[in-house]
């Protein structure tokens, strides 16, 4: 036999098991969806909120990292160019020297031939003197044939010499 | 004798509760011209005015369904034949 | 053809105070309660802080839905009362769409809306006496005028009434045009059928195939739909207005 009640009716235990199932549903449905889904939120906010965290730690790093690299890097270019400075210096003043050091021995060494070839000169002419000195005072003796004092026969030669000139002689 | 009569008022009873319809018919249609006027006007607000119009209508619904709720306890839980 | 509209059968009666009748709604309430439960253990079931399933992101969307629809409704204050939001809506919408599988839906049981539209009638005072206070929350019914009170006392009332009635009727009419189609087109069978000379195949119901599918669309899945919403956003509306100074 079915029992049915009335297409409307309002039956106080239904309404009864309808409040506790009703109750029932929204603690298992906080106990089941909500909770389990908010923890495992949560813990994404955490570690999304650690992953950002460690990133800008990280960037932190880098950057500092990277201001090092940049400061070394910079330094070692000042470096750099100091010692090529300083090398060119060196070197120029290293050519400086050299070359003064060169001018001066060619000065030198010019000079030495200068005075060589004055002494040369010099012996040559004194040479030349005696030598006509010798020859005229032979020339004389034959042409007068009689021996003139010595004295005498200086002061002649003296002025022989001096009239021939001496600028017609170093013309020549 | 009275349950035939009884049941025979109940159908034109259930019959005129139903006259009820004629509101809510109204004022659906009433809403849902504003809302084709609406998304004529808006078209790219169609989803706010279609829900908006949807929930309108289900709660200007709520006096045709009072009709019908006493329509059908008319015809399927009459509770005067009880009185019998 | 014999159609009849009955109420929820009685299913069995628990022998204490001379038998508490269990109906077809209570048993089919378990039953959908049951299937919500399972749904979530099986849906929240390994969820990982990298979702690497489509489940879980189904189950965040579902979740991040009802937090929104909460929020967005009441406002962020009242983001704890997301999970009975949760139970009533699923409940209620899982109820009214269990008519597709041939169950009796609960909701189309008066008893069932009425207890959750009085429920929401004494959250509503709950909440209107937690902010206003003893003295306020009786005042409160005296606004704007004395003489306006019983007005104010019988809008309080009918606000379960109406929404009972509301869910009820929808979904109770749908269940009723439904059954009488079912008989409509069954008796459309047998009277096609029965020219044949066999008892076994003028039996079968032919009609009833597919036909009244078209009709769940509307009375089912819409008004399920709708009505289940309709009902949580009153039940938020009013308990939300109800926390206002």
């Amino acid at each position: 036999m079915k029992e049915f009640m009335d297409f409307v009716t309002i039956d106080v235990w239904t309404m009864i098991f309808t409040w506790g199932n009703l109750l029932i549903l929204f603690l298992l449905v906080k106990k089941f969806l909500f909770k389990p889904v908010n923890q495992m939120l949560e813990q994404r906010a955490k570690q999304i909120e650690e992953d950002s965290q460690g990133a800008a730690k990280a960037r932190t790093e880098a950057e500092a990292m990277r201001e090092e690299y940049e400061r070394q890097l910079s330094e070692a270019r000042e470096t750099a160019g100091e010692i090529i400075q300083s090398a060119n210096h060196k070197a120029t003043l290293r050519s400086e020297e050299i070359l003064n050091e060169a001018q001066t021995k060619a000065g030198e060494m010019l000079k030495k031939a200068d005075a060589q070839i004055a002494k040369e000169r010099q012996k040559a002419m004194n040479e030349m003197k005696d030598d006509i000195s010798d020859l005229a005072l032979t020339a004389a003796r034959q042409i007068l044939g009689r021996e003139i004092n010595s004295a005498d026969h200086e002061r002649l030669i003296e002025e022989f010499i001096e009239n021939a000139g001496e600028a017609s002689w170093q013309n020549q | 004798m009275e349950r035939a009569l009884i049941l025979a008022a109940s159908a034109i009873g259930a019959g005129l509760a139903m006259i009820a319809g004629i509101g809510p018919g109204i004022g659906q249609g009433y809403a849902a011209g504003k809302a084709a006027e609406a998304v004529g006007r808006q078209p790219e607000a169609k989803g706010t005015v279609t829900s908006t119009m949807l929930f309108g209508c289900a709660v200007a619904e709520s006096t045709g369904i009072y009709g019908l709720v006493i329509a059908l306890i008319l015809l399927f839980a009459n509770p005067l034949i009880k009185l019998l | 053809m014999n159609v009849e509209v009955n109420g929820p059968r009685i299913m069995f009666r628990i022998p204490i105070l001379d038998g508490i009748p269990v109906t077809e709604t209570v048993v089919n309430m378990w039953i959908i309660m049951a299937a919500i439960v399972l749904a979530c253990i099986w849906l929240t079931h390994g969820l990982k802080v990298k979702p690497t399933s489509k489940k879980q992101i189904v189950v965040e969307t579902l979740v991040g839905m009802a937090v929104g629809f909460v929020e967005s409704t009441m406002g962020k204050k009242f983001r704890h009362w997301t999970p009975y939001i949760t139970a009533l809506f699923s409940l209620s919408i899982i109820s009214s769409l269990s008519s597709l599988v041939g169950m009796r839906p609960p909701t189309a049981d008066l008893s069932v809306t009425l207890a959750w539209a009085l429920l929401t009638f004494v959250l509503i005072q709950g909440m209107k006496f937690k902010t206003n206070g003893f003295l306020g929350y009786f005042k409160s019914f005296t606004e704007p005028v004395v003489f306006i009170t019983p007005i104010n006392i019988v809008g309080e009332i009918a606000t379960p009434i109406s929404m009972s009635f509301r869910h009820f009727g929808n979904i109770g009419a749908g269940m009723v045009i439904t059954s009488l189609v079912y008989g409509a087109l069954g008796a459309l069978s047998s009277l096609v059928l029965g020219a044949i000379p066999n008892s076994f195949i003028a039996s079968i119901p032919i009609f009833q195939l597919g036909l009244p599918a078209f009709l769940s669309i509307y009375f089912d899945l819409l008004t399920s739909f709708l009505q289940a919403y309709i009902f949580c956003m009153l039940t938020m509306v009013y308990v939300s207005n109800a926390s206002e100074e």
